[in-house]
């Protein structure tokens, strides 16, 4: 094995530990209902460095979900800026928004999204399809993206065939098959069981120790928050510390409240039953 | 990148067949109808009006010239026609075939007809059996003027409808074939009586006989010197209403040699021309062709309003899947493309159907009453433009409002 490739040169290290794929700077949203101004982020700030796997958490209604939307080009922000790759997109028009959410996003969602009418196949080609790749790479890229998340056998079939662990990994070959600089995933284990949605983290901590693929996931569950490098909570809509060890004392506040109800549990009485004759 | 919108569009109108089959129900019908009309419509026109309403489309008149008229040469007997000139244009029809059907000649004369007691004064018309193929004759009762009547100068008259009732009677008409009448002396045995047709032009009033028994019997003085039997006009019928113009100029031509016209004076007969008669049937194909045209463009373009409701239900059903579209990568105008292109997929398979069971009706119709009928592929393609226009036109804007969806608040739509 020729060892010298290994190596990596100093100026992509300079970049690599300088370019963070994600500089937000006093990032502001405001929402109007009902004639009544919210501001779901106030003055939100942050980095996420490539090849880090980090998780956006907080509790319901601390913007969280808005953070998710603005990183993902799904929504602009009312003032602030957002720098992708070293790139303004807090400024871009539609179009230009799509072809940035097309080259360089990744999207993974709760219930999955996928287009029931087509095959896992046709589901992860999609995103190629709107980034103009042509018919026969398109397969081939997606089938490469299907067999990395261990699906080569699932090409065929439609989602109502698949498992909800399987759809979610066709979720994740469709966000992974255009190369993007980034996953986004939200509540990527909300609609699974414990196992499935373990199975899927794994995955994710695979792709991204393996193939250095950023991940950024927005969850409410501190038990996937612990498994990340790092977490950003929200409150608010302000960045807020010790956002884990609030939810961690809380969970073990109520595990410890659930203990002696378990004990509580009823024992099975044996029911008397009419003599025989 | 369009090919793959073309197949999504397929794979929607498939998704939902039966609901796209009743969208395209409008298209459908409007397509069908264009086709099936202006395939048929030639057909069934000639078809029509040969068979109710003769308006001598393809027949050309030769009547005498006007001594009156300015240019008018001063001999004697100007502008009367004659057998001669009959025998000439006879021959010109032989020769031509391909322009001219057959002639008739038409010897009118004033006359008493007489039968018992009965007078009528009436048009006594001596003419051969073409007749009948010229002009509306339909024969009711016995039989037409024959060949060998005309050979024989026999003395035989077919009556028109009022004459046999003035001189029978009207209940007595069906009993007049066989009985003898008496024209200017000379009896007559009737051998046909028309059926009544009603209108100035109809033979209602006339007795047709043999142009020979006319000239022979009848017409006594009627002769021009040196030129034969006087006629009242020569009938030529055209093979077809597009031969008018060279029919006219052979018949001009044939006339004025025979009856010596000297190079630049006026013709000394005239010419009726059917193009008067020409351009109402035109006008009356072209007022129902019109009205139904119409019918055709209203189906049509309710056809297009159900498209574009179905296309709005479409895409609030489907607001999540533009939102996942979006989130991939979809930008407006792709968005609006596919929901376009479904619509124009909509209406193009409707108008396909319906062109199909266009074209199978003509072909049924053409089967079962033994017309030769074609296709106007003109129609087909008009029907399959207007239904991609209005795909086009009535998908625009249900489509503008999936493609200006935000994608964020298309993702989160329930």
């Amino acid at each position: 094995m020729n060892t010298e490739t290994e190596y990596i040169t100093p100026v992509e290290v300079i970049d690599y530990v300088t370019e963070p794929v994600v500089r937000v700077e006093h990032v502001t949203k405001e929402f109007v209902t009902g004639g009544n101004r919210f501001r779901a982020l106030d003055d939100v700030s942050l980095e996420i460095h490539r090849g880090e796997m980090v998780a956006i958490m907080g509790p319901s209604g601390s913007g969280k979900s808005t953070l998710m939307t603005i990183l993902g080009l799904l929504d602009v922000p009312t003032s602030g800026s957002y720098w992708l790759d070293g790139q303004d997109v807090s400024k871009l028009d539609r179009v230009q928004q799509a072809r940035v959410r097309n080259q360089k996003l990744g999207f993974v969602f709760q219930n999955f999204n996928l287009l029931p009418r087509l095959t896992a196949l046709k589901n992860v080609e999609l995103p190629l399809v709107y980034g103009r790749v042509g018919a026969r790479e398109r397969e081939e890229r997606a089938r490469q993206a299907l067999e990395a998340v261990g699906l080569g056998t699932k090409l065929h079939n439609r989602p109502n065939e698949l498992s909800g662990g399987q759809k979610q990994r066709v979720a994740i070959a469709r966000a992974l098959v255009g190369n993007p600089s980034m996953v986004l995933a939200d509540e990527p284990t909300g609609a699974l069981d414990t196992r499935t949605g373990a199975e899927i983290m794994a995955l994710f901590r695979e792709l991204n120790r393996e193939q250095g693929i950023t991940i950024v996931i927005v969850t409410h569950d501190p038990e996937i928050g612990k498994q990340m490098d790092r977490v950003i909570g929200l409150r608010d809509g302000r960045i807020a510390d010790n956002i884990l060890q609030e939810y961690y004392h809380v969970n073990l506040a109520l595990e410890e409240l659930e203990l002696p109800v378990r004990e509580m549990a009823p024992v099975p009485v044996p029911v008397l039953k009419p003599e025989q004759e | 990148m369009f090919k793959e919108f073309v197949l999504m569009a397929i794979d929607s109108l498939r998704a939902n067949k039966f609901r796209s089959l009743l969208t395209m129900l409008g298209i459908i019908i409007g397509s069908a109808t264009l086709v099936a009309v202006l395939s048929l419509g030639n057909t069934l026109q000639s078809q029509v009006f040969e068979r109710f309403v003769d308006l001598g489309t393809r027949r050309i008149a030769v009547l005498p010239g006007d001594p009156q008229a300015r240019g008018a040469r001063d001999v004697p007997g100007y502008g009367l026609l004659s057998i001669q000139d009959y025998r000439a244009l006879e021959q010109l029809v032989a020769r031509h075939p391909d322009v001219f059907r057959t002639i008739a000649p038409e010897v009118s004369l004033r006359v008493q007809a007489r039968s018992g007691s009965s007078f009528a004064n009436t048009t006594i018309v001596g003419t051969t059996k073409e007749y009948q193929f010229i002009q509306t004759v339909p024969v009711q009762y016995g039989r037409f003027l024959t060949d060998e009547d005309d050979r024989q100068a026999a003395r035989v008259a077919v009556l028109g409808a009022l004459v046999a009732e003035d001189l029978f009677g009207k209940e007595n008409v069906k009993n007049a074939v066989g009985r003898t009448i008496e024209v200017n002396g000379q009896p007559l045995q009737v051998v046909g009586v028309l059926r009544q047709l009603g209108g100035p032009f109809s033979s209602d009033q006339r007795i047709l006989v043999p142009v020979s028994t006319a000239r022979l019997r009848i017409a006594g003085s009627q002769d021009l010197p040196g030129r034969g039997l006087q006629m009242s006009s020569i009938l030529l019928s055209l093979q077809s209403e597009q031969e008018v113009a060279r029919g006219e100029a052979l018949v001009r031509a044939t006339l004025r040699a025979t009856r010596n016209v000297p190079e630049g004076a006026i013709d000394d007969f005239r010419l009726n021309l059917p193009t008067q008669a020409l351009s109402v049937l035109a006008g009356i194909n072209g007022a129902i062709t019109g009205f139904i045209a119409l019918v055709a463009g209203i189906s049509l373009v309710v056809g297009g309003i159900g498209i574009m409701n179905i296309m709005l239900v479409a895409v609030t059903e489907r607001t999540r899947e533009i939102g996942v579209r979006k989130a991939l990568g979809a930008t407006d105008g792709d968005v609006l493309s596919q929901f376009v292109l479904e619509a124009v997929a909509i209406s193009v398979a409707g108008s396909l159907l319906g062109v199909g069971g266009a074209i199978g009706l003509v072909v049924l119709v053409g089967v079962a009453a033994g017309l030769s009928v074609s296709i106007s592929w003109v129609a087909v393609a008009l029907a399959l433009i207007f239904a991609c226009a209005i795909g086009v036109g009535f998908g625009y804007y249900p489509a503008r409002r999936a493609a200006l969806l935000l994608p964020i608040e298309a993702l989160r739509y329930e």
